[in-house]
């Protein structure tokens, strides 16, 4: 396998409804990312597209329908899903075309337009779940979230307090996120547990809501990266992905063993033993508050149990031990699906070559880990990124 | 053993109804919006320049698909196309027969990447390619700024 590096990375505003069509934002990511690394569309031999289900556009093979937004027009072009994994599972399938040899220079675009959606996401969310055992009953997606997190917070003892907290610090975190839709400088810990209750215990300001959004990265082979003499570059050391059960019933809910497995491939193509230790910052998938926490554990950051005291202990602050979600994640800067690649693959690079601003890490870092969660909870995908 | 048999009733098997409710709102972005306003209220068909590839994009994009530049200049389309390729839908989406066959054609114009395609205003025995034909567009309180604001080609010369 070659060593592969990110060379660039763009993204879009995040907000409720953009008037750019997905192909029109798909170009502005792009566009960016190529900027950034100083490339043009002729430097890139493949192209990956990165977004869920087409049922959120309205655009029955989004795939094909977005690649001349994506820079695919004439390329060897593929789109890949695996639900909100697709966040940071894109970007694997980008390393593998590199990392085989096939290509020198890949464009991995992603994108999710929601809100053409109506009245919302939820309604085609609905089409998820197994057509005769659940959808008779009318379930909300958010109740099993709710289960989810119910599970973890009754497994562990957990309060609801220091599940807030991760509300609290990403959506503080996301002020310096010039893409940012939900940053809040002022959010407290009381805003996010006296906010409506959706399905208890999940509460308004425990989820971050559907977007319209675009990111983009470029990867490229270390022999191009020698080549074209660039600079800014962040590794892709390590790579795993891992799906559970088909049925979600089947697992315990307050441990994401996928999450689990993921990382541990990941940790292993990265050498590293110890990921406490060895890993410097982390973007764990949080489009719950509780999720961090959850996603924390999986990845082997935290033991079972520990994520909501590291939060309490300011651990997982951005000056602290271990800064999660430094971007903002999910939570601050917003949740157009698989255009969350921005917050999580786009971060690391960012942060890994000191290009990340307001939002710079204080201290030194050398290895990031990212994840994304999708599919019916039961899918993990993991990069772990070095400088 | 599963069902061998072709069947056009499948409540004769235990079963459960679905739908797939699904409802959308579409942005035109913002090419779309100057084709659809111009289209609504000048009457006239735009395109997207390339100056870099020294292309012209219908319907018009924000961006050239090759080079990757943004396109900001807007050329207008000429009046006259021409019908690149037609078809006679004989049928609906049903299956059913039409009383009559709908004509459709992809309609070309010279100098410009792409095209449109929409109902050729012609009989069946008319309809063939190389026609020359243009737009027929509502009348203008009738126009909303949307594709059907066209109601179709018709020839240039009857």
């Amino acid at each position: 396998m070659r060593k592969v590096g990110v060379i660039g990375a763009g993204m879009t505003l995040f907000r409720r409804r953009l008037q750019e069509t997905g192909k029109e934002m798909c170009f502005e990511a792009t566009k960016m990312a190529l900027d950034s690394a100083g490339l043009t569309r002729a430097d890139i031999d493949m192209v990956v597209n990165g977004t869920a289900p087409d049922a959120f556009d309205g655009v029955h093979m989004k795939g094909e329908y977005l690649l001349d937004g994506c820079g695919g027009y004439r390329k060897p072009y593929t789109r890949v899903f695996t639900g909100g994994g697709t966040g940071v599972f894109s970007s694997i399938a980008g390393w593998w075309h590199v990392a085989s040899g096939l290509a020198d220079a890949v464009l991995v675009v992603n994108e999710e337009k929601m809100s053409s959606c109506q009245p919302h996401p939820q309604s085609v969310f609905a089409h998820i779940w197994d057509p005769i055992l659940d959808r008779p009953l009318r379930p909300n997606l958010i109740w099993i979230f709710a289960m989810e997190m119910n599970r973890y917070m009754h497994v562990h003892g957990v309060k609801k307090e220091d599940i807030a907290r991760v509300a609290v610090k990403n959506k503080r975190n996301a002020v310096g996120h010039p893409c940012a839709q939900l940053a809040d400088p002022n959010i407290t810990v009381d805003d996010v547990l006296n906010s409506e209750v959706m399905a208890w215990p999940v509460q308004r300001l425990d989820i971050s809501p559907p977007s319209d959004g675009a990111s983009a990265i470029v990867l490229a082979s270390e022999d191009f990266i020698r080549r074209r003499k660039i600079k800014d570059r962040a590794w892709m050391s390590g790579v795993g992905w891992c799906i559970d059960s088909t049925m979600w019933t089947d697992r315990d809910l307050y441990f994401p063993e996928y999450v689990a497995r993921a990382a541990q491939t990941a940790y292993k193509r990265a050498k590293i033993s110890d990921p406490r230790r060895q890993i410097d910052f982390a973007e764990p998938y949080d489009p719950f508050d509780y999720k961090e926490l959850h996603h924390l554990e999986g990845l082997l950051l935290a033991r079972k149990g520990e994520a909501p005291i590291l939060t309490r202990e300011g651990v997982t602050e951005r000056d602290g031990d271990l800064p999660v979600c430094p971007s903002g994640g999910l939570m601050g800067v917003g949740n157009p699906i698989a255009a969350t690649m921005g917050q999580k693959i786009g971060e690391l690079f960012w942060q890994l070559t000191n290009q990340a601003g307001k939002r710079q890490i204080p201290h030194e870092v050398h290895t990031g880990v990212a994840q994304a969660w999708g599919d019916l909870m039961q899918y993990g995908s993991v990069v772990v990124m070095s400088s | 053993m599963t069902f061998l048999d072709r069947t056009t009733d499948a409540r004769r098997f235990r079963q459960w109804e679905g739908n797939m409710e699904a409802d959308y709102i579409y942005t035109s972005g913002v090419a779309g919006e100057r084709f659809f306003v111009a289209l609504r209220d000048g009457g006239k068909m735009l395109a997207s320049r390339c100056v870099a590839c020294n292309l012209d994009y219908l319907p018009p994009r924000l961006f050239c698909e090759d080079c990757f530049a943004e396109l900001s200049e807007f050329v207008d389309v000429p009046p006259e196309g021409r019908v690149a390729a037609v078809t006679m839908a004989h049928l609906d989406r049903r299956g059913t027969p039409l009383s009559r066959p709908q004509v459709w054609a992809l309609v070309t114009f010279e100098g410009i990447r792409g095209g449109l395609v929409h109902r050729l205003l012609v009989p069946p025995a008319k309809a063939r390619v190389g026609l020359a034909v243009r737009a027929k567009l509502k009348a203008r309180g009738d126009r909303v700024g949307a594709v059907t604001d066209i109601e179709g080609f018709e020839p240039v010369r009857s």
